[in-house]
């Protein structure tokens, strides 16, 4: 069992790299960084996706509204100047963390808006988008937000 | 097959795209509630978008997004009036929604 786990990691693997030349630009982050989408809080969820990478505070600017009247569908807005490979968006109110994983190429602007559902958890959310550059630096920004009808349970 | 429904708008060298996906997104916890097993859940995984074949725009959600969510997202450098960006996304279960439109 052992041995037969082991080929198949092996096997994994060199799929895996004989791959990467061609997928320049799509990498779907739910296969290759599985952990980041079950950690149940931010912290994991971004050790998950950078490593320990040292987290600086950066040129990244969160918008939501104050008080989210719809959980349902909270609009929320990343903007950013600074020079992008990744950007991810985490919060800390749903059972997992990680919303969204965006890959910038290099006709990308980092600025989105994406829609969230976000669930009531009677205290302020924190939103954090944390932002890995082309030079492998890592910064984050965040904003804090209230929800007033949580819209994750259905 | 899903559908997505693309609006770019070319403004000083900038597309700005708007983007609104039908998919129900349904989450874990939802999936549970409603037919008792986790595993129902369903959502968007991937989503891109391209023009004259190059990848602009490209995202891995999770089940946090809205139902028929939508995107906002711009790009430069590429596409011209006319041009048609392309989007495709791709959900748990493993279908796929397309959606076209012109960059006005």
């Amino acid at each position: 069992m052992q041995r037969r786990k082991f080929l198949s990691l092996v096997g994994l693997s060199a799929v895996a790299m004989s791959a990467a030349p061609v997928a320049l630009s799509a990498t779907d982050w739910r296969e290759t960084k599985p952990d980041v989408w079950t950690a149940k809080n931010v912290d994991d969820a971004i050790k998950a996706m950078y490593g320990d990478k040292k987290i600086a505070e950066g040129d990244i600017t969160v918008t939501t509204p104050d008080v989210a009247a719809n959980g349902g569908a909270v609009p929320v807005n990343v903007k950013s100047g600074l020079n992008a490979k990744t950007v991810a968006i985490f919060q800390d109110a749903n059972p997992e963390s990680a919303v969204i994983v965006f890959d910038v190429n290099k006709y990308g602007v980092v600025n989105y808006d994406v829609k969230m559902k976000l669930k009531s958890v009677g205290e302020p959310i924190t939103v954090t988008c944390v932002i890995e550059t082309t030079d492998g630096k890592v910064f984050s920004g965040k904003r804090t937000l209230d929800v007033a009808l949580g819209g994750c349970e259905g | 097959m899903g559908s997505i429904k693309v609006k770019p708008k070319l403004k000083n060298g900038v597309v700005k795209v708007k983007a609104l996906a039908s998919h129900e997104m349904t989450t874990y916890d939802i999936a549970k509630k409603r037919t008792g097993n986790r595993d129902d859940a369903n959502f968007i995984t991937h989503i891109s978008a391209s023009v004259n074949g190059e990848v602009v725009w490209e995202a891995s959600t999770s089940q946090f997004l809205a139902k028929n969510p939508i995107f906002k997202f711009q790009f430069k450098g590429i596409g011209a009036k006319g041009d048609k960006v392309v989007m495709t996304w791709t959900d748990r279960k493993g279908k796929t929604g397309k959606g076209k439109g012109k960059i006005k």
